[in-house]
């Protein structure tokens, strides 16, 4: 895929198109806002990673400016700042996601590539399924080879954001951010302990394993 | 043209001369209201009566004339002035303006009303052997023309009154001119006293500024406004000085943790650089690198959240929360925890209370409390998380673990920034997790209260209880 990183600080922005460049992907440099906003306005690239300090235009009004145009290309918006308003501040600009500096290499990939394979919000989707797992969405029931496991609500979310993102490396703070809604960082492993409970009940009983532990990164879902 | 402005004097410049120097003008202008209630009032009258008493006389000699023409008005004139006892002045001239009677040699030319009223002074001379004489007399008075062509003139001698009223326009005068020297100088005297003390708190001001910390303002504990301020003044300082105190040690401890690891992890990598262990022992030591950097930026994030949070930037977004919904939460997140740990954990929810906080902030002080139990409970301890109200309407939330307690002499140190106890330095974790609970708490204007917890279950420790008391929302 291609993305656009907007970044001012030089090794950064090298650092990052260099990483993203081993992931496979295609990758542009702007190194201001201005560059930024006019290269983003060609509209071919399937995410734009903003950072929020910019020179010449600052990265919230670049976002504002795109989406004024009606452009619908997902944005991850890169800050120091990561206070809730801040935060706030970014998702309402129009940024899809919101990544605090500094930030492990592996936690931008993860979210660059789960914002390029964003579904169409438009559709809405009653049934998940990877593999031979099935999760309705309406009956709240999910099933393995045709046969029903039983989950915690907390679980049957967790499980449902991992089989919407499913192939895709989902980080930890991505999961303690979508599934529990939550900006702080736990000291103990609390994702760890839910994701085995959850492996437990899909993955045990089966055999083979679909959810996958990805070092230094996080987990996926896969079949 | 302009002319620079000169400086006044110090003295004259200060907010107490000022003031002495408005309520001095102010007390003048009284003055001059005075004057006029009292001329309103007294004087006014007083001439009003004496124009009464010259009207009475004129309808009197003009019935005379009436009734026995000019020589009867005449010999009454005479009479009356002959009297002495009145002090009228009389004056009778025949049509052709000659005068028949008078008591005063020539009127002044002076104009009169529609009603023949005039007033004018004369000189008078001495009446008597060593009277004061000649002297200036008042008089007020009226003209008529009498219907056979004479005129006649009845005046009345106010110069008693006029004196009276010039008396006290002088007293008034001199008096408020008095009142206004004795305010500058009284002014200048207390203004004076004023500066020396202001000028003391701001000698001790920039004595601060110029990077005396330890500086303050005198106080002479007489409890007035200026000892107030001066006291007021050294309590923002002792303040500051305490924060800056804080924020360097809090520096001296970040240096000291971060200094640390990143030397060890600099050794790690150049060990990888040098050592000769082929591409696994060096993605090894990488990975261990980035996973050691990562605490890091934990250590960094804790300590730059509990900065903001002490700064009391996140107030502004408190709203009105049900705590049990936070509790379920963090409970629903931590069983498992628990469980995988080997604890017993158990939540007692109180449904339905209402706090004024910030949800992500609340959570994130109750699941660190959680941390820490987990963390420090051994094997086949409990664990136990309770939201209830207290007696006096507060909500307390409350973690209670059967690990080994702090001892209460140990107790406050804990929440301070990176204190570790030294029986849990071998645990991870950066010392900060209780002294972000204590900010959290401050900031909701919370209590954070440390005791023994139910004593030993498993033969560990007193246990600990940690308990977070919300006030009633407002």
């Amino acid at each position: 895929m291609r993305v656009l990183i907007m970044e001012d600080d030089k090794t950064v922005a090298t650092f990052m198109a260099r990483g993203l460049k081993e992931a496979g992907h295609v990758c542009d440099l702007a190194h201001d806002g201005e560059e930024g906003l006019e290269m983003g306005r060609d509209g071919s690239y399937d995410v734009l990673v903003v950072d929020r300090m910019m020179p010449r235009r600052d990265g919230l009004s670049v976002i504002e400016t795109l989406r004024s145009d009606g452009d619908k290309t997902p944005i991850l918006i890169l800050s120091a700042l990561g206070e809730v308003d801040d935060r706030v501040d970014g998702l309402k600009s129009g940024a899809d996601d919101y990544l605090v500096k500094p930030y492990a290499f592996a936690e931008l990939l993860a979210r660059v590539e789960v914002l390029a394979r964003r579904r169409d919000p438009g559709a809405v989707q009653t049934k998940l399924s990877v593999g031979d797992l099935e999760m309705d969405l309406l009956a709240r029931t999910v099933k393995r080879d045709g046969e029903e496991i039983v989950l915690q609500p907390r679980e049957f979310r967790l499980l449902e954001f991992l089989m919407r993102h499913s192939g895709q490396v989902v980080t930890r703070t991505m999961l303690l951010e979508k599934v529990w809604d939550y900006h702080f960082d736990p000291q103990t492993n609390v994702i760890d302990v839910h994701i085995s409970r959850l492996r437990a009940k899909i993955d045990k009983p089966f055999g083979l394993s679909m959810l996958h532990t990805v070092r230094g990164a996080g987990y996926r879902l896969q079949a | 043209m302009m002319t620079p402005r000169r400086r006044l004097p110090a003295f004259a410049r200060t907010t107490a001369f000022r003031l002495t120097l408005l309520s001095a003008g102010l007390f003048a202008l009284s003055s001059f209201v005075i004057l006029a209630l009292v001329w309103a009032s007294a004087v006014v009258p007083a001439m009003r009566r004496a124009d009464t008493a010259i009207d009475q006389e004129v309808a009197v000699i003009e019935a005379i004339y009436a009734r026995e023409g000019t020589q009867g008005a005449n010999r009454y004139v005479i009479q009356r002035s002959a009297g002495g006892g009145a002090q009228f002045h009389y004056m009778l001239s025949d049509p052709e303006g000659r005068f028949i009677t008078r008591t005063l040699t020539h009127l002044p030319a002076v104009a009169h009303d529609e009603q023949g009223r005039v007033r004018f002074s004369y000189f008078r001379e001495a009446i008597a052997e060593g009277a004061p004489g000649p002297e200036s007399r008042a008089v007020r008075g009226r003209m008529v023309q009498l219907p056979g062509g004479h005129t006649l003139f009845v005046g009345l001698d106010v110069e008693d009154e006029a004196r009276f009223v010039a008396g006290m326009i002088n007293a008034v005068i001199l008096a408020s001119g008095l009142a206004l020297a004795l305010g500058v100088v009284s002014g200048a005297v207390v203004s004076r006293r004023f500066a020396r003390r202001l000028a003391d708190i701001n000698a001790a001001a920039r004595k601060v500024m110029a990077g005396r910390l330890d500086a303050r303002a005198p106080r002479n504990h007489s409890e007035d406004d200026l000892d107030e301020l001066s006291g007021n003044f050294n309590a923002m300082l002792d303040r500051v000085e305490h924060l800056m105190q804080r924020m360097r040690s809090a520096g001296d401890s970040i240096a000291h943790d971060l200094r640390l690891p990143l030397t060890r992890m600099r050794g790690r990598l150049e060990a990888a650089l040098v050592e000769e262990g082929g591409i696994e022992a060096r993605e090894a030591a990488l990975a261990q690198a980035i996973s050691d950097s990562e605490e890091l930026l934990k250590t960094f994030n804790a300590v730059l959240s509990l900065t903001r949070l002490q700064a009391g930037e996140r107030r502004r977004a408190f709203e009105t929360l049900d705590p049990a919904e936070i509790l379920a939460d963090v409970a629903e997140m931590y069983e498992p925890v628990c469980e995988e740990a080997g604890l017993e954990f158990g939540s007692e929810i109180q449904p339905g209370l209402k706090v004024t906080g910030d949800r992500e902030l609340l959570a994130q002080a109750v699941a660190n409390l959680l941390d820490n139990a987990v963390k420090y409970t051994p094997e086949g301890g409990a664990v136990v998380l309770r939201l209830r109200k207290t007696r006096d309407g507060a909500t307390e939330v409350s973690v209670t673990d059967t690990g080994p307690g702090i001892p209460p002499e140990d107790r406050a140190r804990v929440l301070e920034r990176f204190v570790r106890l030294e029986e849990s330095r071998s645990l991870p974790g950066v010392g900060l997790g209780l002294s972000l609970v204590q900010a959290i708490a401050e900031v909701h204007g919370a209590r954070l209260t440390l005791d023994e917890g139910p004593g030993s279950v498993s033969g560990g420790g007193a246990g600990l209880r940690i308990a977070i008391t919300l006030p009633r929302p407002k």
